[in-house]
């Protein structure tokens, strides 16, 4: 049989990147993957350029639904760095709380997606169940469960009393005894241990040489987290771990994701212990004086990098903006060479994509010269759970 | 000052090197000194990590950021193209993570980087004809007052 082109992708509206895998299959086996995005492309770089720096503050954060504060954090960085203000350290610790809570419910929300790819919907409803621990605390002091409207040029909007930090701290201990459950079951689990391990192998090398980010590499043994390499909001006096694995696959990602969600936990619990008093925010002027300035953070997802240019005036020359998933998504066409067609899913889903192709995936066979065999993304992973089933693995 | 900022100045020694701020390097290169730069920071600085590329109309020119990472140091190559001639080197080679940003390159401010193995476009639709949107003379369309 000759070899076929499978277009998995591209659309799915709420979601920032939806994108198109053109994957070729020699049988089984994926030999070479061709990556189309840009499906739903909404100019907001060019759109930051007629808002002032304030309606900006709002835009930015919706560029992902997910990490949306890791974009704002950004922003606002970016700003006072020109402005060349420090923000008050209170200010400094409550971002760097709804950093660690944001990226508490995006591990979590990642490992209940992962469970789902590979058919194990207990794990997915478990870990959302759990996430809605985060989302309550991030609900109780910003007001919202996404899109928190925390920050503000020279600070943070809203304070945190006794009663959050208690509540938080409450919060912790709870997600802390579940984690360390999700920890036994993610490298004790057989059903996980055969979908996961030496699937989606990423060497070292390979990652490095594509510039990929995030939990990603670091599932591939390598130290890279901005945190510590280029610490921002209060991480520098914040102590933590990296975590990093050298098994190089997809069960690497689920076990770096689990242990920093541990680190995440030990870090909130810090600030919560430490949190300095005074003020939270700093009174800046209106105007933005020309400069350039760069700031990334480590989202959940890996490096967000933003780069500001301003020119004087209330808005911005330019804005740049690259996320996580752009920087990985030269890494995911490497991780599925030589991949199962059925470990399609879990191996894309095991960057942590932020985008929804795999809702929509269309598998044309092309062996007929009708049309051919149309299948969307929940009958791709249905295909996956039947393939491996047929070969002993069971749920 | 880190020792990697000491290595860093080290080898940079000679070139055009603007200290932002801490962890914050640029380089003003020319356009021709692009590769051989960018070489410098692959071979003697072992930088393995571009996070990403921007560019910027200026006016009669466009700039273009090279964003270099290591160990938490942004280093920054800026680079002019003018916009009669709007092309540049393509830094594929040496970097391969580069690939994605080059194509966005082209797409939006229509910078042809030359040398780069499949200049698709990557966030435009495939059938765009209005322009280069991130050109200071690119306007978006008018929605109709009815």
């Amino acid at each position: 049989m000759g070899r076929v082109k499978l277009p998995i992708g591209p659309q799915h509206p709420a979601l920032k990147e939806p994108e198109n895998f053109t994957i070729t299959l020699d049988g089984e086996q994926v030999v070479d993957v061709d990556i189309r995005i840009g499906y739903t492309h909404r100019g907001i770089e060019k759109l930051m350029e007629s808002r002032t720096y304030t309606q900006n503050l709002y835009l930015v954060e919706r560029i992902c639904g997910i990490c949306s504060y890791a974009h704002v954090v950004n922003f606002t960085q970016n700003v006072e760095d020109v402005l060349g203000i420090q923000i008050p350290k209170r200010a400094e610790y409550i971002r760097t709380l709804f950093l660690e809570l944001e990226r508490l419910h995006s591990h979590f929300l990642w490992l209940g997606v992962a469970g789902h790819e590979i058919g194990f919907d207990t794990l997915f409803m478990y870990t959302w169940q759990d996430r809605e621990v985060v989302q309550d605390l991030l609900e109780m002091i910003s007001g919202n469960r996404v899109n928190y409207a925390m920050n503000t040029i020279g600070g943070v909007r809203r304070d945190i009393n006794e009663e959050h930090r208690k509540k938080v701290l409450e919060g912790m201990d709870y997600l802390e005894k579940r984690t360390a459950y999700y920890k036994e079951v993610a490298v004790n689990e057989k059903t996980i241990l055969a979908r996961t391990e030496n699937v989606g192998i990423l060497k070292p090398k390979v990652a490095l040489k594509y510039s990929a980010v995030g939990p990603t590499v670091r599932a591939s043994g390598i130290t890279v987290d901005i945190r510590k390499d280029d610490p921002y909001a209060s991480y520098r006096e914040t102590p933590f771990e990296v975590i990093t694995t050298d098994t190089c696959d997809v069960l690497g990602r689920v076990v770096v994701r689990v242990l920093e969600i541990f680190e995440s936990i030990k870090i909130i619990r810090y600030l919560m212990e430490h949190l300095p008093s005074g003020e939270i925010v700093v009174k800046v002027p209106r105007k933005i004086p020309e400069g350039e300035s760069i700031s990334h953070t480590e989202a959940p997802r890996g490096e967000d990098f933003h780069y500001l240019r301003s020119n004087g005036t209330e808005k911005p020359e330019r804005y740049k903006v690259r996320t996580p998933t752009m920087a990985n998504l030269p890494a995911i066409a490497e991780m599925l060479k030589g991949a199962y067609l059925a470990d399609v899913p879990i191996v894309v889903a095991a960057i942590d994509p932020c985008m929804g192709c795999m809702d929509r995936v269309l598998l044309l066979k092309q062996d007929s010269d009708k049309a051919g065999e149309i299948i969307d993304g929940d009958q791709l992973r249905a295909y996956g759970i039947k393939w491996y089933a047929e070969r002993g693995w069971k749920a | 000052m880190t020792t990697t900022e000491e290595l860093i100045s080290q080898v940079l020694q000679g070139l055009p090197v603007q200290v932002k701020r801490d962890r914050r390097i640029f380089i003003a290169v020319p356009r021709d000194d692009l590769i051989k730069t960018v070489n410098i920071l692959s071979s003697e600085l072992n930088i393995n990590h571009l996070s990403t590329i921007t560019a910027r109309d200026t006016g009669k020119e466009i700039e273009i950021l090279y964003h270099f990472l290591l160990n938490g140091v942004v280093i920054t190559i800026r680079t002019m193209c003018p916009k009669d001639d709007p092309t540049i080197d393509s830094i594929v080679r040496i970097f391969p993570g580069a690939v994605l940003y080059e194509r966005e390159l082209n797409d939006i401010l229509g910078v042809v980087p030359k040398g780069h193995p499949d200049l698709r476009r990557l966030v435009l639709p495939d059938d765009w004809v209005g322009g280069y949107p991130l050109r200071k003379d690119w306007k978006p369309p008018q929605e109709s007052e009815e």
